[in-house]
């Protein structure tokens, strides 16, 4: 019986995350034009362009899908819209210099303040903040375990991973890493995160059970900046922003070796993947162009234009 | 004299306020030489900040003490690295009387200096052969253009130069120059370098500075030190004050061939 109701509760608790199935837009900040591009999903083309403040960078959905959170950096902002209406529903107040974000799966928001050596947690629903932590400078690149238990902020400034306990809020680790740390991202059971050094051009493992590296890779190219960082779906691959190098590039997640360089466009900032795993997209900043990479080929199917220095990328499927 | 000895006070009441953290896992001494209105000594203080604040993640204290080119040698005992804003001359003769201990230069241009290789010496401004080659290099592309070739500049925005300008300014309310950058730059070495060893003693200090150093200088670039102790790094160009460009100038070298702007060798 118990587990009827359970079952039932489950049922009635699926509409709206079967609904997040999503618009299928891919939506991109370009931090130069003070817009977001709203691209679908299908036809890869742009569709709408949105003034959402000013010098837009991080992007994300709200877990169910039904907000989309743009940080307008030189606003002190984080602007919520309607990834459907595409309706700008509302803003808050979101600390000083928000640059990237990731949103937990209790709905708050994470946030790197560049500015201010801070990372600050809000509650979108509200524009509440819910807590502060003093981080080290130039705070960058924010990474949330799939349990929500942990998370990590980059310091690109101070080199470090600072390993954030929630819901405490406290610091549990720093992590020294190559100069200038700028993202990460967590495997599906926490307990490994690969990160990114953008001037050490070094892409590093790191065990979060014990907060030490493990692995550290010099990517081959010598001319790569590496920036944003992403799993494939059966987290056998990594795909890295190459920054300077004009490259997305492909790794071995075990190994961390390459396997691929796919040549996109100028300075490749960010990176999205599709829920499907089927497409990688890449944000070029010099080249006003979004990348669409098939990850079966590990070819460029299609290069969309979008606005000035496009930073931020992400998908509504 | 006063003046600094009102600086080291401070110093000492902030230690004793907060006795743990200042006196606690490791005390980091580093003391500047040269005059007190130097944005040398500025840039230098920007740096401590940011080195305290990445030291309280790790235990590690830094101090950073004001003195003048006639001070005794014995004043810089305990010092883990010294930054001097000196001429060649003084600069070479405080070199020698300090062997072991990192000594940067955040002012002598002259090639000379890289030239005599000193063992340690870390050049961290630019020398004169460096600038004129990254004019060159310009010029390629410019031809005619009146430029002038530095380490740093108050408008510099991109690779997080913004960050690093805003900080200054708000700390000091000026634009940070290429002294000012030297010691920020200086600082900033030494506590990435002691947070990475655990250790604040000046010969491993030195040894790592010299050999391992991967410096991010907020110019895009992964700054080591030649041979000759002079820091690898990108120029700033400037025309009539305003900043037009980076060396090495994209069309004549790659953005990371450092070594095409002063490589000199050593004598």
């Amino acid at each position: 019986m118990v587990r009827y109701v359970f079952f039932i509760c489950m049922l009635l608790a699926l509409p709206p995350i079967a609904a997040a199935a999503g618009t299928g837009r891919i939506f991109v900040t370009n931090e130069g034009s003070n817009t977001v591009s709203v691209i679908d999903g299908k036809t890869l083309e742009v569709v709408e362009t949105l003034a959402v403040g000013t010098r837009p960078r991080g992007i994300g959905l709200s877990p169910g899908g039904r907000e989309l959170y743009v940080a307008a950096s030189e606003d002190n902002a984080i602007v919520v819209v309607d990834p459907g209406s595409l309706k700008v529903l509302r803003a808050f107040q979101a600390g000083s210099d928000p640059e990237t974000f990731a949103v937990h799966p209790n709905g708050h928001i994470y946030i790197s303040n560049e500015d201010d050596a801070r990372a600050t947690v809000f509650d979108p629903a509200s524009g509440g903040r819910i807590a502060e932590i003093p981080v080290g400078l130039e705070p960058e690149g924010v990474a949330i375990s799939p349990d929500g238990s942990r998370v990590i902020v980059t310091s690109e400034s101070t080199n470090m991973l600072h390993v954030i306990r929630v819901p405490e809020h406290d610091i549990v680790a720093n992590i020294l890493v190559g100069a200038r740390p700028r993202a990460a991202v967590f495997t599906r059971d926490g307990s490994l995160a690969y990160a990114t050094s953008e001037i050490s051009g070094e892409v590093k493992k790191v065990d979060m059970r014990q907060n030490r590296v493990v692995a550290v890779e010099k990517i081959a190219d010598e001319k790569a900046k590496p920036k944003d960082v992403l799993l494939s779906v059966d987290e056998q691959t990594l795909y890295v922003a190459g920054g300077r190098s004009d490259s997305v590039v492909v790794l071995d997640a075990a190994t961390l070796k390459i396997r691929a360089t796919i040549p996109v466009g100028k300075r490749v900032w960010g990176l999205a993947r599709s829920r499907d795993g089927s497409r990688v997209f890449s944000t070029n900043g010099a080249s006003n162009s979004v990348s669409a990479i098939d990850t079966d080929t590990n070819k460029v199917i299609k290069t969309i234009t979008v606005g000035d220095l496009p930073w931020g990328i992400v998908i509504d499927d | 004299m006063r003046k600094w000895s009102i600086t080291t006070l401070t110093v000492l009441l902030f230690c004793a306020g907060t006795i743990e953290p200042c006196f606690g896992a490791m005390d980091v001494k580093l003391v500047y030489i040269g005059s007190e209105g130097d944005a040398a000594l500025l840039g230098a203080r920007q740096g401590l900040d940011e080195a305290n604040l990445q030291g309280q993640f790790l235990g590690q204290k830094y101090i950073l003490e004001a003195r003048t080119a006639a001070a005794p040698v014995a004043e810089l005992h305990g010092a883990t690295a010294v930054l001097a804003s000196l001429d060649a001359g003084a600069f070479q003769a405080l070199a020698a009387a300090l062997p072991g201990v990192p000594l940067f230069n955040l002012r002598a241009t002259d090639d000379a200096l890289r030239a005599a290789c000193i063992a340690n010496a870390l050049h961290v401004i630019p020398g004169d052969a460096m600038a004129r080659d990254a004019v060159a290099q310009w010029r390629k592309v410019h031809p005619g253009a009146k430029v002038t070739a530095g380490a740093w500049h108050g408008e510099f925005i991109k690779f997080a130069g913004r960050d690093l300008n805003k900080r200054y300014r708000a700390a000091t309310g000026k634009g940070m120059d290429d002294h000012a950058w030297a010691g920020w730059a200086a600082v900033k070495m030494t506590s990435d370098s002691v947070a990475r060893l655990n250790s604040a003693d000046p010969g491993t200090l030195l040894a790592f500075l010299r050999d391992d150093l991967r410096f991010d200088g907020q110019k895009g670039a992964e700054m080591s030190f030649r041979a000759s102790g002079q820091l690898r790094q990108p120029m700033l160009l400037v025309e009539d004050g305003r900043l037009v460009g980076e060396a090495p100038v994209r069309g004549v070298a790659g953005p990371d061939d450092l070594d095409t702007l002063g490589n000199t060798a050593c004598r």
